[in-house]
């Protein structure tokens, strides 16, 4: 094989005869390249076969490849015999992920650069040039594909025939629609069924009012949270603590004496008076941005931050959006105690929780 | 009867030749085995987001056999203590399960994450690509289309997946995406609840999500991703202008056998970094999140980072809500204009560029040939606003980290962001338009006048001045070296570029022709010295 | 008031740390605003302090609590003003917080403040421990409040139970990985990564600066014990199933990572490969 290559002229040449025995495999390889209007313009060997070089190169592709084969042997005993098994603290089963990933990475990247330098280093290099023949079909083809259209569209005879144009298009029609219907009809909930999105878990049942109550279960008296406190609260019914009520979680708050002051002023001016109880107030956690749980209560600003997009309500305005996207206030919960002592919601909330929708009264 | 030697030597050559009998497969294979890539570091950056889909289906695969999509009620009992005992659903159990009881379970799982967020940043990273060199105008527009769409259907597919564990942080995103889905005017409340299956959460969004992300989504990637590449098949790659290359050839090395070794390798070492990432960086972190709980929620709380510019864009967006006080009163929040509708614009801008460019500059011929950055300060200079405008917003939506970690209020940053998304855009097509305008002068300068040889010398009447080295070596007719077109390619600037010294480092950074390459064989020169090039520079460059 | 106002600069200047060149501007400044404060304090220290001295001397104080009152006056007295009264504009009133809150915050380095600013920061603390618990015992003898109880804080904890309090309590602002988060206006929570067992416990207990308390009733002292080896035993441990866990700040450090070394290094090989060879 020769390392350069004779170039022949591209253009008006003879068609080799690939039988010719003087030929070698090289020139019917651009013989048959240039059938497909390639020119392999620039051959050359990199390595001069039987040199040091290539020798030296072959060394270094095979370490890659058995660079491989002792990494993917150290991942499979790894594998098998390595502590693997979640224990508290440092064990070494802290290893284990790191182990297989270091193992198998090596592994993969042993193969890929064994291929990379056998295909950069070894291989000869190459330029052929190839036409592209990317214009457009001849005018001729162009008026044969549009002709037979044509002809179809004759040979349908639906210009003749317009009953069956439209009676195919009125029969398909409903049944593409019988097509989607089970999907769209299966899929689609209405989202006002019981009411839900105005309601949550406080809402009274059977005129009995709903105890405000603890993740685990206890209900809560005014003792149970500091001053400066917060307490998150949930409804005292079946499924209350749950994703099922999960518009229903609530940030109980005990304010301090000036504070609760200037919240009760508030609260007087929405005609929320007796929302609060005590030095005690108590707000939607649901964001009425994206719904987010509002929880970053700053007990000295008495900012409530949420952490998703970073809206600030303030609570001793009526958790006014004071800061961020939030553009409506978070709902009120009006509660009172019983009379065992325990938090309970006076009634639902009297506005909507979480994120803003369109028919939002 | 004479018994016939069974040649071993002659057994491929007959089998090929009974294929051919039946399939007729030579000759498509000849066209197959000879087809010429152009050879540049830049077309390889597409090859990282296929490789990575590939990583994604293999690990994916394995994650299904383990992975149970349902929200019905359990309580943990595997082998992780802080949360043995705790109720959860069963999704995310079957997660914890992945990560802690099944044998390599967890390298499967970051790796497959890690193979996500490969697969988007090398798809963002492949447009830009495509987007500065101009390698989506005619006859291309319809690969940027279906490219741009990957974009957005990977979009899909990591958001999808990304809440399938559905741990604390995860619930919280699709929290949100519910709050935005609700935000569409009028039918809002109707899509949510139609998508949840009633009221978030519902019970069985992590099933429909999980059939989409497992089957629907990929499917469609599947397809998209077979459109995309037969297409780049078929009208064969864009290449760099420079010496022999035109609009009517491709001037690179044949599919096989080089190429083809060259992607295999490829293939190998990128599912190899994917590995290395999936052992030695912890992503997603599910055991510490916590199940989902509509109650909890933590400082900080992220999406991936493809969705990060969303959740940036919401958090600049001013409390601007509008009442419409028709009946009861109806209300667009302010959510949804940066998440719905800014999401619209884009996909539309993105589609549509290639025709928005190609009507404003009347241009509708073929391009096969790429035209530098520089070459079109126009079209650099807007995809600098768009990137400067994506950066802003996503390091927005990390806005609270970094003012967590550099002290900055967070108040302060929200405003900087949104300051920053008004000046930075205009600042950044401002700056890129000169810069490019002012690379391209210098370019024309060494063309004119040669390159800078460092060498001062005084002239007799005292000034000083630099001597040039023309490029040209031929006299022109007034004693100057003539000067030289403008091509739109490489223009050496160091005297080693041209062969004083050769080239500092051999092989890094430089595509595989050198602006001169020695011709074939002596006295015919492989190419026409000058061949016939349509486009020289841009439009803009030549006025 | 002289003595007064010398012993105040004297002090001031401790506080500060040791003395630094600083430039005339800023002694200018500086200078400014000690006269400044040096006449507003000449003006009201009558009003401010007449309580106080009135209120003096009534509870015997034990020895431990003497100790701490002669460090709280050297120290304290500045801000939270004579018998921890607070002074208007300064420092809040130390009446009831009781020894948790010194404990915490003198501990931890964040009093004595260095400057006023948004939010007190952590750094070395200027007392031993014996001086910390002179300078509480004081404060709680003064007018009482929450103290952190002696012995082991995590006796017989559940890991288990304090991860779901500490996701419905503490992780909103500390974050799941308890490295902290910021909050409004520059304020923070602070990372619980150099927190020990009694300031956890004691910041539970006083809700120092914007952190809400968690009392008693709230957070009973097994649920706290829960919560503190949950931190310490299971957030805290540096080494953890799948690797470097990237500073544990979510997706945010995982897109960079992405970014800066996946694609950083997969472009290299481009480079590499099409390169010359």
């Amino acid at each position: 094989m020769s390392t350069h290559t004779e170039h022949q002229a591209p253009q008006g040449r003879e068609p080799l005869d690939v039988n010719d025995p003087r030929l070698s495999r090289f020139d019917i390889v651009q013989e048959g390249a240039r059938r497909d209007d390639i020119e392999i313009v620039h051959y050359e060997q990199q390595v001069v076969p039987g040199t040091k070089a290539e020798r030296r190169l072959a060394r270094t592709i095979a370490l890659f490849f058995l660079l491989t084969g002792a990494a993917a042997t150290a991942f499979l005993v790894i594998y098998i015999w390595w502590p693997w098994q979640w224990e508290p603290g440092r064990g070494g089963d802290k290893w284990y992920t790191p182990l297989l990933g270091v193992t198998l990475g090596i592994a993969l990247l042993g193969i890929g650069f064994g291929i990379l330098t056998w295909g950069k280093k070894l291989l000869a290099k190459e330029v052929s040039i190839q036409d592209r023949h990317d214009q457009p079909s001849s005018a001729e083809d162009r008026r044969i594909a549009g002709e037979t259209m044509l002809f179809l569209a004759d040979e349908m005879g639906i210009r003749r025939r317009p009953l069956l144009g439209v009676s195919l298009v009125a029969g398909l029609l409903p049944v593409g629609a019988v097509v989607a219907a089970p999907l769209i009809g299966g899929l689609i909930t209405n989202p006002h069924k019981n009411n839900q999105m105005f309601t949550t878990g406080f809402k009274p049942q059977d005129g009995k009012k709903i105890r405000l109550i603890r993740e685990d279960g206890r209900p809560i008296r005014p003792a149970d949270v500091s001053v400066g406190g917060q307490l998150t609260v949930f409804p005292g019914i079946d499924g209350g603590v749950s994703n099922r009520h999960a518009d229903s979680p609530t940030l109980l708050i005990h304010l301090r004496e000036d504070d609760a002051q200037k919240s009760r002023a508030a609260n007087a001016r929405e005609g929320h008076g007796d929302y609060m109880w005590g030095n005690f107030a108590a707000f939607s956690k649901i964001c009425t941005h994206a719904g987010c749980p509002a929880s970053l209560y700053e007990q000295q600003t008495n900012r409530l931050l949420c952490p998703c997009h970073q809206s600030q309500f303030l609570i001793t305005d009526n958790a006014k959006p004071v800061f961020g996207p939030a553009s409506r206030r978070l709902p009120q919960l009006p509660i009172e105690v019983d009379e065992e002592g325990f938090f309970v919601a006076k009634s639902d909330y009297t506005e909507t929780i979480g994120p803003d929708f369109w028919e939002r009264p | 009867m004479k018994r016939r030697k069974f040649d071993v030597a002659a057994v491929p050559a007959k089998s090929a030749g009974a294929l051919d009998d039946r399939f007729q497969a030579a000759t498509p294979l000849r066209k197959v085995l000879n087809k010429v890539f152009p050879d540049h570091w830049s077309f390889l950056l597409g090859e990282i987001a296929l490789f990575s889909f590939i990583v994604l289906v293999l690990t994916g695969v394995f994650l299904t056999f383990f992975f149970e999509p349902a929200m019905t009620e359990v309580v943990y009992d595997g082998s992780y203590a802080p949360l043995r005992g705790t109720p959860m659903s069963a999704a995310y159990a079957s997660s914890l399960d992945l990560s802690f009881d099944v044998r390599g379970g967890l390298v499967m799982r970051q790796m497959h994450h890690w193979a996500a967020l490969l697969f988007m940043a090398s798809i963002v990273v492949h447009m830009l690509r495509v987007f500065f060199t101009g390698a989506f105008r005619k006859p291309r527009e319809t690969n940027w289309i279906i490219g741009s769409l990957l974009f957005w259907v990977g979009f899909l597919a990591g958001f999808t997946g990304y809440s399938l564990p559905d741990d604390g942080l995860s619930g919280t995103g699709l929290r949100i995406a519910s709050g935005i889905m609700l935000s569409i005017p009028v039918i809002g409340s109707w899509v949510t609840s139609s998508i949840f299956g009633g009221e978030f959460p519902g019970t069985i969004i992590i099933s429909r999500f999980f059939i989409a992300h497992v089957l629907l989504i990929p499917g469609l990637l599947v397809a998209l991703i077979s459109a995309h590449l037969g297409l780049v098949f078929k009208q064969k790659h864009t290449q760099w202008p420079g010496p022999g290359r035109t609009n009517e050839n491709v001037v690179g090395e044949r599919f096989f056998p080089r190429y083809v070794l060259k992607q295999g390798g490829f293939f190998m070492v990128v599912f190899g970094v994917i590995a290395l990432f999936g052992g030695l960086f912890q992503i997603n972190p599910i055991w510490y999140f916590g199940p989902y709980e509509a109650w909890v929620v933590s400082a900080a709380s992220q999406p991936d980072w493809y969705v990060m510019f969303l959740d940036g864009s919401t958090r600049l967006m001013p409390a601007w809500q509008i009442d419409i006080p028709i009946g009861d009163g109806y209300v667009i929040p302010p959510l949804f204009w940066p998440t719905v509708v800014l999401p619209g614009i884009l996909v539309g801008l993105s589609l549509m560029y290639p025709f928005l460019e190609a009507r404003r500059l009347k241009d509708h011929r073929h391009h096969n040939l790429l035209q530098r950055p520089r070459d079109v300060p126009a079209r650099t200079a807007a995809g600098a606003m768009a990137l400067a405008f994506f950066i802003v917003l996503t390091l927005s939506g990390g806005n609270d980290v970094i003012a967590d970690k550099f002290h900055i209020s967070l108040n302060a940053m929200t405003w900087a962001g949104r300051v920053g998304i008004l000046i930075l855009p205009p600042l950044a097509y401002y700056f890129t338009h000169r810069i490019c305008l002012g690379l391209q002068q210098h370019d024309r300068e060494v063309l004119a006048h040669g390159v800078e040889t460092g060498i001062i010398k005084r002239l007799p009447d005292g000034r000083f001045v630099e001597v040039h080295q023309p490029l040209s070596a031929a006299e022109g007719h007034d004693g100057h070296a003539p000067a030289l077109d403008y091509v739109g390619w490489v223009v050496p600037k160091k005297m080693n570029r041209l062969g004083a010294l050769g080239p500092a480092i051999r092989g890094f950074f430089y595509p595989i022709e050198k602006p001169a390459e020695a011709p074939v064989s002596p006295g015919h020169p492989p190419v026409e010295p000058r061949p016939e090039r349509e486009e020289i520079g841009s439009g803009e460059s030549r006025r | 008031m002289t003595s007064d106002n010398d012993r105040r600069r004297g002090l001031l200047a401790r506080l500060r740390g040791r003395p630094v060149a600083r430039s005339r501007g800023r002694r200018r400044l500086g200078a400014a605003v000690r006269l400044t404060a040096a006449l507003m304090l000449a003006g009201g220290a009558y009003t401010v302090f007449a309580p106080g001295v009135q209120a003096q001397d009534n509870p015997p104080l034990s020895a431990a609590a003497n100790e701490g009152k002669a460090l709280f006056d050297v120290s304290c007295v500045t801000c939270h003003g004579r018998n921890a009264q607070g002074v208007e504009g300064r420092g809040p009133s130390l009446i009831g917080v009781g020894s948790a809150s010194v404990e915490f915050q003198v501990s931890s380095g964040r009093m004595p403040l260095a400057r006023q600013e948004a939010q007190a920061q952590r750094k070395p603390p200027s007392f031993t421990d014996e001086q910390t618990r002179q300078i509480g015992q004081y404060i709680q003898e003064l007018g009482g409040g929450p103290q952190v109880p002696q012995g082991n804080l995590r006796e017989g904890a559940n890991l288990a139970t304090g991860g779901e309090l500490f996701r419905i309590n503490c992780s909103q602002c500390h974050a799941f990985g308890a490295g902290g988060g910021a909050l409004s206006s520059g304020k923070f929570a602070p990372t619980l990564k150099p927190a020990s067992d009694r300031q956890i416990y004691a910041a539970m207990l006083s809700g120092p600066q914007n952190m809400p308390v968690f009392g008693d009733n709230q957070i009973t002292p097994e649920q706290k014990a829960d919560i503190i080896a949950y931190i310490q035993e299971n957030l805290k441990a540096t080494q953890d199933q799948g690797g470097f866990n990237l500073g544990r700040y979510g997706p945010s450090t995982e897109g960079l990572a992405i970014f800066l070394v996946g694609i950083v290094a997969l472009v290299f090989t481009t480079l590499w490969i099409a390169g010359k060879s």
